[in-house]
């Protein structure tokens, strides 16, 4: 069913809302390793997507196959929101969603969260485990920060940090749960030209040193012709094309979907059809 | 420095201020002008701060609102005084019993809250409540209903307890009910509450189950509230169901938004302005009994427009305003050197 080399199979992906459809037999694969882009004009159902892979929307139809950390194929639909990132399957949010009261250590530690064995008991009580869990996984969190470079903050309250910061603060939370794919919602939205560069540069860096595929939902078209091995195209819910960033680029339907038809190729098609 | 050291752990910390409390019996015997009568005012009070930290667990972290404080625990003290009174059940066995049953019920209205949120869980807790305070006035076998249950002071291992000993009881199961809560919302438990309270979908993202923590936290807090009901009947030794009604539950709420919100001594600095400084100072101004509920309301608007997460809060102005003080001295006394 699946190949040796691909983490996440997307195969006739189907979604509808009321009489919409916003995905429409939808089928990519992504690669191990890969940093892979998804994209679309608006409504094209990028989003949709994404919510699809993540559970948080159901699909009507089609198949999500996903090769967890164990190495053994999940069919992703059977399982409930909160366990997708169990198999290693973790995102990020457009607009970083992190817990403004909290320190930044204390935020990392959120994505820490499936690898706590300790019941609430032992936690309340203190007992030895859940002492034991808490200090290795702050260690790992700290580590992380370290090699984000926002160590010296890590004791700061998350309200008030630079937007910069908490990306990075959010993208240490996603490896804390050791992913295999993670996949970004906008990262470079609300970022200027010079913190887009270091994103790119941060988002490869995360691919090479944690070993992990990328899966990255986006606008920003610098961004993606970028960092993206492999980009698709989507457009009404529906596949357009597939391939690397110039092949992409130079597509005829890529273009007219982000452009529009010029008038001449419109009364082209509007006579060829009469 | 490192007496300096141990001063700064939070858990020698609770104990001191429970050491600190634990002196008013004595104090109430030395000082003419520290009244006995002012143990129960304060040990009403610190029961109260017990409820209320349950509930700061549940409004403060999780962000579910409950108006249901007064009828789980005007629930546990009926149970706990029927058990003992009536069928002459050791405390301690009556105090187990009294905190599972309104626990449970808890746990029930958490498993709707998945479904409801803000307003309506507000109004749908201020329903349980209120049919369980229903109870108490009907069901005259069970409480006795409008003219009051009686109960005594605890005792167990062959100990009785007098006032006095009730009012240590009472510090003792306050500071560990603290340091409990201290441990909870500094670990994996806290953090997944926060999550919650911030964005269901990453929390969700997260790996945190909705349901399992919404049920921890409706537990934890009908537990406390429970917890208090049963040693408030067993200290003031009887119970009206007038007293459970959404005045006490609207009390709570104040409490921990005048207080501080996840903040465990502002949740018991709430429960004194709200409790014991009416009875301890206000009362004695004439009239003023009747304008309680006056001083509370503009109290919570003063809170909020000023400090916004608790009066607790306050607290880092102070160290402000005396750094301040403290270093145009240094720089007086430089300048003189």
């Amino acid at each position: 069913m699946m190949l040796d080399n691909e983490i996440l199979k997307i195969d006739g992906l189907s979604i509808a809302f009321g009489g919409l459809k916003a995905v429409d037999n939808l089928s990519f694969s992504i690669k191990e390793n890969e940093i892979f882009g998804l994209i679309g004009p608006n409504g094209a159902g990028k989003t949709t997507v994404f919510n699809c892979i993540t559970q948080f929307y159901k699909p009507n139809a089609g198949s999500l196959l996903f090769r967890d950390r164990k190495g053994e194929v999940q069919e992703l639909t059977k399982h409930k929101v909160h366990d997708i990132i169990k198999l290693g399957l973790v995102r990020t949010f457009q607009n970083v969603e992190l817990i403004r009261e909290l320190s930044l250590i204390d935020n990392v530690l959120v994505g820490g969260h499936i690898d706590f064995k300790s019941t609430v008991f032992e936690q309340a009580l203190k007992l030895p485990r859940a002492v034991k869990e808490e200090k290795a996984l702050r260690i790992e969190a700290e580590d992380i920060l370290r090699r984000l470079g926002i160590y010296e903050r890590k004791d700061m309250i998350a309200f008030g940090q630079p937007y910069g910061i908490l990306k990075k603060v959010e993208f240490a939370r996603t490896l804390m749960s050791h992913p295999k794919l993670i996949i970004l919602d906008e990262p470079a939205a609300g970022l200027n030209d010079v913190e887009t560069l270091q994103l790119a540069q941060m988002i490869r860096q995360i691919r090479d040193e944690f070993q992990c595929s990328i899966l990255l939902v986006e606008h920003d078209m610098r961004l993606v012709m970028d960092v993206c091995d492999r980009i698709c195209a989507i457009n009404f819910g529906q596949f357009l094309a597939l391939g690397s960033a110039k092949e992409i680029q130079r597509n005829p339907a890529v273009q007219q979907a982000y452009l529009g038809n010029s008038e001449d190729e419109q009364h082209e098609k509007d006579s060829t059809v009469h | 420095m490192k007496k300096n050291h141990i001063l700064k752990n939070p858990y020698v910390q609770f104990i001191l201020f429970g050491l600190v409390l634990a002196t008013l019996p004595i104090m109430a015997q030395t000082f003419p002008f520290i009244k006995s009568g002012y143990i129960i005012t304060i040990g009403g009070t610190l029961i109260y701060a017990i409820a209320a930290l349950g509930l700061n667990l549940l409004l403060g972290y999780s962000g579910l609102i409950s108006l249901g404080t007064a009828g789980f625990m005007g629930l546990a003290a009926y149970i706990s005084a029927y058990l003992t009174v009536d069928l002459g059940w050791p405390f301690l066995a009556s105090m187990a019993v009294a905190v599972i049953i309104p626990t449970i019920i808890g746990i029930l209205v958490g498993l709707v809250s998945l479904k409801i949120e803000g307003m309506y869980l507000a109004i749908a807790t201020l329903a349980v409540s209120e049919v369980i305070r229903k109870t108490f006035e009907e069901f005259d076998f069970f409480t006795n209903g409008f003219s009051g249950k009686a109960a005594k002071f605890p005792s167990f291992f062959n100990i009785s307890l007098d006032r006095a000993t009730t009012y240590y009881l009472i510090v003792i199961v306050m500071v560990l009910v603290m340091i409990l809560m201290y441990n909870m919302v500094n670990g994996q438990l806290g953090r997944a509450l926060n999550a919650m309270r911030g964005s269901e979908a990453a929390s969700q993202a997260m790996g945190v189950n909705l349901l399992k923590y919404r049920l921890i936290a409706f537990a934890f807090a009908t537990a406390f509230a429970a917890l208090s009901g049963v040693l408030y009947v067993h200290f003031v030794r009887y119970s009206y169901p007038s007293i459970w009604s959404l005045k006490l539950s609207l009390d709570f709420l104040a409490m921990i938004v005048i207080g501080g919100l996840r903040s465990i001594y502002g949740t018991v600095l709430g429960a004194f302005i709200i409790f014991a400084v009416p009875d301890l100072f206000l009362k004695q101004i004439p009239y003023f009994n009747q304008l309680s509920y006056m001083f509370n309301g503009i109290l919570i608007i003063l809170v909020i427009m000023f400090y916004p997460n608790g009066i607790v809060y306050l607290r880092y102005d102070i160290k402000k305003w005396w750094k301040k003080i403290f270093d145009r001295k240094g720089k007086v006394n430089h300048d003189a050197g």
